[in-house]
């Protein structure tokens, strides 16, 4: 190995270190120099959370060997605010709410910083373009669009800096003011410590082995060749599981590592604790596990077909969970319509990609008690599984949640905390376990993939009659959320509308792909696009203005729910009559219209035309 | 025409906090020397802005500036259970159990101030890091306050807990009572389809969302706003893949997800019917915000070119290739009526 | 990951030579690294070892750039962002800036390479139509017994397809060398699932040159790539159109051609639609830029192709 002896100048200070040739240039500011500011989010230049700038010029330091820094001068996130006070960018994103998560917005600053030294009078659409290769998956981007001007007009002083001051309310009123994020500055600045950049003394580092089969048998795991190799101080598998080995939103169907058999690719086979990442990683690869592979099934209407290979023997149907919601008398009501509408709708997988990979520490503390510290959406119920899990009474496990890079719900299952915890407690040293963006793509859930059949009755004046609804929705190898995401996407799948024949069913089933779980709007998306599309079909059908059915059928103050609940104040109507002004929308029968007249209003972006700041261009000569 | 606008809407309900099933959170609260605040709650911030959120409420209950409040401590072993960070719950559960406890550590320091200054506890008012009495002389800082407090042998400290009125649902039809507060949501798109790729861009989100009483304005159109371009995502683009078990779309090159030019205008407009239930009368938007997005754009495409997406994600080729199944059809219609 | 024991980075093509004879089957050459390290990951090649590497970026030669009213030389190394901030080879290249501001995004062009671009022989490669369009050579060099030996390939000739160049094991791109076509009206149309960062599903590089008037073509270039292992020039197309009228006709009549292009396996039916719209596309808006007549088309067209 030769190593290299890396010179350059980092955030204004001279550096000379010796790195290995391997390392990139993010390795180097994060674990050798411990600007742990920029972010790794996912390793392949696609995210822009670990931009820096190289010689002024910013680059995405995961795709930058190291060598490569030699002689350069580099600054990172840290370099904006090194006196303590924020940079007119960083103030103008703690203004105007433009972090959230946070973990995306260090990368972001630095390319809002790049873009406006280019331009220093780029326009929204040139900011835009300037930002299009950082993705923030919380915000929207619309307030980081909004700082990025709010920073460049007080920058070009057309307007004042107290534009960037904080507000103080009047009569100590909190309650409806615009405060500034009080976590903002943390976030602006990279300041903030997520899991996978905090250090322990004596840390070690966790690789996880994968299924690379989607079902199969587990016949034999040989750990020997890696539990031998100089630096692992660690290995286990399903067999260190000391008590109840389950964990789950609702069914504890999951076990922390493979247990006799694999049921989807990238689910846990063993884990390892070494020196460092890439022992780990060697390691892991040195096991041998033999497999038998099994039939497998892939889609939840393969699974529910007779004879259908069954991925848990608890749930010999593949059925995960089945919500019914019964009102009234459907096949009468359908009968009674005037129009009958039937239509097949379906959804895909979807991934939550937060930025923030998945990632934690654990470490036996001097009272025995075993601590986790994860970006956990829900350290609660993971307190109580891991207990049950390793056999400890409660007292004697602790999580600490740590700032949450980025959840909607993909954080709310404990899929790696239960292997962090047994690490801890056989190495006795502290463990970090820091997921790949692939690994976390293969092995955390997705939102559930869902095959819906929808069939509405009406009648002429636009009033629902009769609905008959039935979700198949792909729930993976493990259970997770998918009793919640069934439950709730039954109760609220029909929309807030009266509808005196309703038969509702969602139907949560086992397969081998990944599992799907929790996520942002929990099955209710899924079924609301259906009937939400569906009323616009009926529309059409009726000669009905889409605003105007729902008054038709919406549920008013007092109304009775499709499960019996009684309603104090219904609110529907207020948001329609909002949005229905605020869009200044024509109103008109449901499809296609030509020469509508409230196309190309206030409120709508130009649609992109890539490039609007060529060399040449009359645009960009026009800012010179 | 090759570029074709179009509009659509959709609505949305949702119910707030955890379902069919019984939620709970607490917290302590304390008025700390100096006039500033400690809120101890076993939840933090996932990006949603809760601790903006619980500094307010405190700040607001106790007659504090947000900036003095200190929040702490998502642990299992140092706060007490707030449950998880999820379910549109954070402002509904976590927000009113800390108005509750901020209440309850106000009410101590009251009560000392008010048998100091001999007055009615009632006539005390705090704000802004002031304490005083209603049409007399007595004002002082909040740091002044609390050292009175604390020579009377008093520290101002509460603690509440707050749970929902819900039941299960009943297994055969479903009847029972999910959630105590439901929150409405109604969002128009406008959308432009290019008929020479099936590209379709949003160009604008106009939301309404019942929020209940909102705690901060600029926070609930952060989640409408990231709400809508999430839904985008699902709507025009992303897609989790897998042959036969082993995904096809493993990182960021191949799962593609929205980028700042992928985005359209949105326009948030903030409802408020406040919860009766609650102290505060706030309810949430996190969930809500995304639900009406992906039937308002597709509604929207096929107002613009008169095909209908029923099956996401609408990509260009889905939608070139319906948008000429349907000329294809028209065209054979033609030609019958012709004949 | 991508793993090596060795990082050279030669500064000098001598030096370059000597390092790659030093540790021929044993090391890889890199330049902007954009797709090598992505490579090397989960997904696609895994943990990969490669035992040497060696940077040809920081060689001056490879970073030359020469542009005159006839020809442009662009060093191997030359990151696409200066298709967007060299005036001169945005006014030899016209399509070319709007073909790079497609590519990736600001931090990924000022890093990745024309060499690394064309070696990959990606099939989806934004750049390599264009330097289809524009006749480029490839000029590749080695040390054969102890002297510099170059040649030049044409680019077409380079490519054999995805992933596969003529370029031998003891080789390296050193240039690229192309016509420069000042005057000439450039569009690059590209659709992919978004507009940032993303993979061409079809590309088209055009370029058009008018009379006078700007109602006749003089002449035409264009190259189409996504749809089949390599991208191709549309000779026919250049053929049945130079010389003749700038009319609606005419481009409903070019794109009509039936020339069997898509050869990709996945989305056909799909990219022939694509392609034909954006022959028309391409041409109405190098047209544009190239000072046609508004009166050559008709308002409909440009409605229906715009």
């Amino acid at each position: 190995m030769a190593e290299l002896q890396i010179k350059a100048t980092v955030n204004g200070r001279k550096i000379s270190r010796s790195a290995q040739p391997s390392q990139r240039l993010l390795d180097f500011i994060r674990d050798d120099l411990n600007l742990t500011g920029n972010k790794e989010g996912c390793g392949a230049g696609e995210c822009g959370t670990c931009s820096v700038f190289v010689d002024g010029v910013l680059m995405k330091s995961c795709l930058l060997p190291v060598a490569k820094a030699q002689g350069t001068q580099i600054d990172t996130i840290e370099s904006l605010a090194k006196t303590g006070e924020l940079s007119v960018l960083q103030k103008a994103f703690h203004k105007a709410g433009a972090s959230q998560c946070g973990y995306c917005i260090p990368g972001m600053v630095m390319a809002a910083t790049a873009a406006l030294r280019s331009n220093p009078f780029a326009d929204r659409e040139e900011i835009k373009e300037r930002l299009g290769g950082n993705i923030c998956r919380c915000t929207g981007y619309q307030k980081i669009f909004d700082a990025v001007e709010l920073a460049r007009d007080v920058q070009n002083g057309r307007l004042p800096a107290t534009m960037l001051d904080g507000i103080d309310a009047e009569q100590g009123d909190y309650i409806g003011k615009n405060v500034s994020r009080i976590d903002a500055p943390s976030k602006v600045s990279g300041k903030l410590k997520y899991a996978g950049d905090m250090l322990m003394p004596d840390m070690l580092h966790v690789h996880v082995l994968r299924s690379p089969h989607a079902h199969a048998r587990i016949l034999s795991i040989d750990t020997s060749a890696a539990q031998a190799m100089e630096g692992v101080e660690g290995v286990i598998t399903s067999a260190d599981v000391p008590g109840e080995d389950g964990f789950g939103v609702f069914v504890h169907d999951q076990p922390v590592m493979a247990r006799d058999k694999v049921r989807y690719v990238g689910e846990a086979v063993a884990a390892v604790a070494a020196e460092d990442p890439l022992i780990a990683r060697r390691a892991a690869a040195a096991i041998k596990v033999v497999y038998e592979p099994l039939p497998a099934v892939f889609s939840a209407e393969d699974a529910l077909r007779p004879g259908a290979p069954v991925v848990h023997a608890y749930a010999p149907d593949n059925i995960t969970k089945h919500i019914p919601i019964r009102v009234g008398d459907v096949e009468a009501g359908l009968a009674e319509s005037d129009l009958v509408i039937e239509e097949n709708y379906e959804t895909q997988a979807i991934e939550h990609a937060y930025l923030e990979p998945e990632a934690g520490l654990a470490y036996v503390d001097h009272d025995g008690v075993v601590v986790v510290i994860s970006p956990s959406q829900n350290i609660t119920h993971h307190r109580h599984m891991l207990a049950k899990i390793i056999a400890k009474p409660i007292a004697k496990v602790r999580f600490i949640m740590s700032p949450v890079g980025g959840g909607f719900g993909g954080k709310e299952d404990m899929i790696y905390q239960g292997m962090l915890a047994l690490l801890a407690m056989k190495t006795g040293r502290p463990v970090r376990l820091v997921f790949t963006r692939e690994e976390s793509i293969a092995s955390t859930a997705k939102r559930h993939p869902s095959k819906t059949t929808l069939r509405m009755g009406l009648m002429r004046d636009g009033r629902i009659r009769a609905v008959a609804f039935r979700m198949i929705a792909d729930g993976g190898a493990y259970g997770l959320s998918t009793e919640g995401v069934m439950r709730k996407a039954a109760i609220l799948g029909a929309g807030p509308y009266v509808i005196p024949n309703l038969q509702m069913d969602t139907i949560g089933v086992y397969t081998n792909n990944t599992p799907s779980g929790a996520f942002r709007s929990f099955g209710a998306l899924q079924t609301q696009f259906a009937t939400e599309s569906h009323l616009d079909i009926a529309c059409e059908r009726l000669g009905l203005d889409p605003f105007e059915i729902r008054r038709i059928n919406m549920m008013r103050d007092g109304a009775t729910t499709h499960t019996k609940q009684k309603l104090k104040s219904v609110s529907i109507g207020r948001v329609l009559d909002a949005a229905e002004k605020a869009s200044g929308w024509e109103k008109g029968v449901s499809g296609q219209r030509n020469g509508r007249g409230d196309l190309n209003g206030e409120g709508l972006r130009p649609a992109v035309a890539l490039g609007a700041r060529f060399v040449g261009d009359t645009k960009q000569e026009a800012a010179e | 025409m090759a570029r074709m606008r179009g509009r659509g809407m959709a609505a949305c309900w949702y119910g707030i906090a955890r379902t069919a099933t019984v939620d709970r959170a607490a917290a302590w609260a304390e008025i700390d020397d100096g006039g500033s605040a400690k809120i101890v709650t076993g939840v933090t911030e996932i990006g949603e802005g809760i601790l903006t959120v619980l500094a307010q409420i405190a700040a607001h209950e106790m007659g504090l500036k947000p900036e003095d409040v200190v929040i702490g401590d998502n642990d299992t072993a140092r706060a007490p259970e707030a449950a998880h960070a999820g379910a549109t719950r954070q402002t509904y559960m976590i927000g009113n159990v800390v108005a509750l406890a901020s209440r309850e550590a106000r009410g101590k320091l009251v009560e000392v101030l008010a048998k100091m200054w001999e007055v009615e506890p009632s006539t005390i008012r705090t704000g802004n890091g002031f304490v005083w009495a209603e049409n007399t002389n007595h004002k002082i800082t909040m740091g002044k306050a609390v050292e009175c407090c604390k020579q009377r042998g008093v520290v101002p400290v509460g603690s509440a807990t707050f749970g929902t009125d819900t039941t299960g649902l009943d297994g055969t039809d479903g009847a029972g009572r999910p959630w105590q507060a439901y929150v409405f949501g109604c969002q128009v798109a406008e959308v432009e389809v290019d008929t020479v790729t099936g590209e379709v861009q949003v160009l604008g989100m106009w939301a309404a969302h019942d929020v209940g009483r909102a705690v901060n304005p600029k926070g609930v159109e952060g989640q409408i706003e990231g709400g809508i371009v999430q839904a985008i995502g699902q709507a025009l683009m992303e897609d989790y893949e897998l042959s036969n078990g082993h995904t096809t779309t493993p990182g960021f090159a191949k799962y593609i997800l929205p980028t700042s030019l992928d985005v359209p205008m949105m326009n948030s407009i903030i409802v408020e019917d406040p919860d009766p239930i609650g102290p505060l009368g706030v309810k949430g938007i996190g969930e809500p915000a995304m639900v009406p997005t992906i039937p308002a754009i597709m509604n929207a495409i096929y107002d613009a070119v008169g095909v209908r997406i029923t099956s996401l994600p609408a990509t260009p080729e889905k939608v070139l290739m319906a948008i000429r199944e349907k000329q294809q059809r028209e065209n054979q219609m033609a030609v019958q009526a012709a004949e | 990951m991508l793993i090596c024991d060795e990082y050279l980075t030669p500064v000098s093509l001598d030096e370059a030579f000597a390092a790659m004879h030093q540790h021929r089957g044993r090391s890889r050459i890199v330049a902007g690294c954009t797709d090598t390290l992505p490579w090397a990951r989960e997904g696609r090649a895994g943990d990969v070892e490669i035992p040497v590497l060696i940077d040809v970026s920081k060689i001056p030669e490879l970073n030359d750039i020469k542009v005159d009213e006839r020809r442009v030389r662009m060093g191997a190394a030359t990151p696409i962002q200066r298709f967007l901030d060299n005036a001169a080879l945005a006014r030899a290249m016209p399509e070319m800036p709007r073909c790079a501001v497609w590519f990736a995004d600001d931090q990924i062009r000022a890093q990745a390479t024309i060499g690394g671009n064309i070696v990959n022989a990606s099939p989806a490669a934004d750049v390599t139509p264009c330097l289809v369009a524009h006749e480029a050579n490839v000029e590749l060099a080695a040390m054969r017994d102890g002297r510099i030996v170059r040649r030049s390939v044409a680019l077409r000739d380079f490519i054999l397809g995805p992933g596969k160049t003529v370029l031998a094991d003891d080789e390296l791109v050193v240039a690229v060398e192309c016509d420069a076509l000042p005057g000439y009206g450039g569009s690059f149309e590209k659709v992919g699932h978004r507009r940032s960062l993303v993979i061409s599903i079809v590309c088209l590089a055009t370029l058009v040159k008018l009379d006078a008037q700007g109602r006749n073509f003089d002449e035409v270039r264009l190259a189409i790539a996504g749809i089949r292992p390599v991208p191709r020039r549309l000779h026919e197309i250049e053929d049945f159109l130079r010389g003749g009228p700038l009319s609606s006709a005419r481009l409903e009549e070019a794109a009509d051609m039936q020339l069997d292009l898509v050869q990709s396996r996945t989305r056909q039916e799909y990219r022939r639609d694509v392609v034909r719209g954006f022959l028309v596309r391409g041409l109405i808006n190098a047209a544009k830029r190239a000072g046609a007549d508004p009166d050559a088309l008709t308002p409909e067209m440009e409605a229906a192709y715009g």
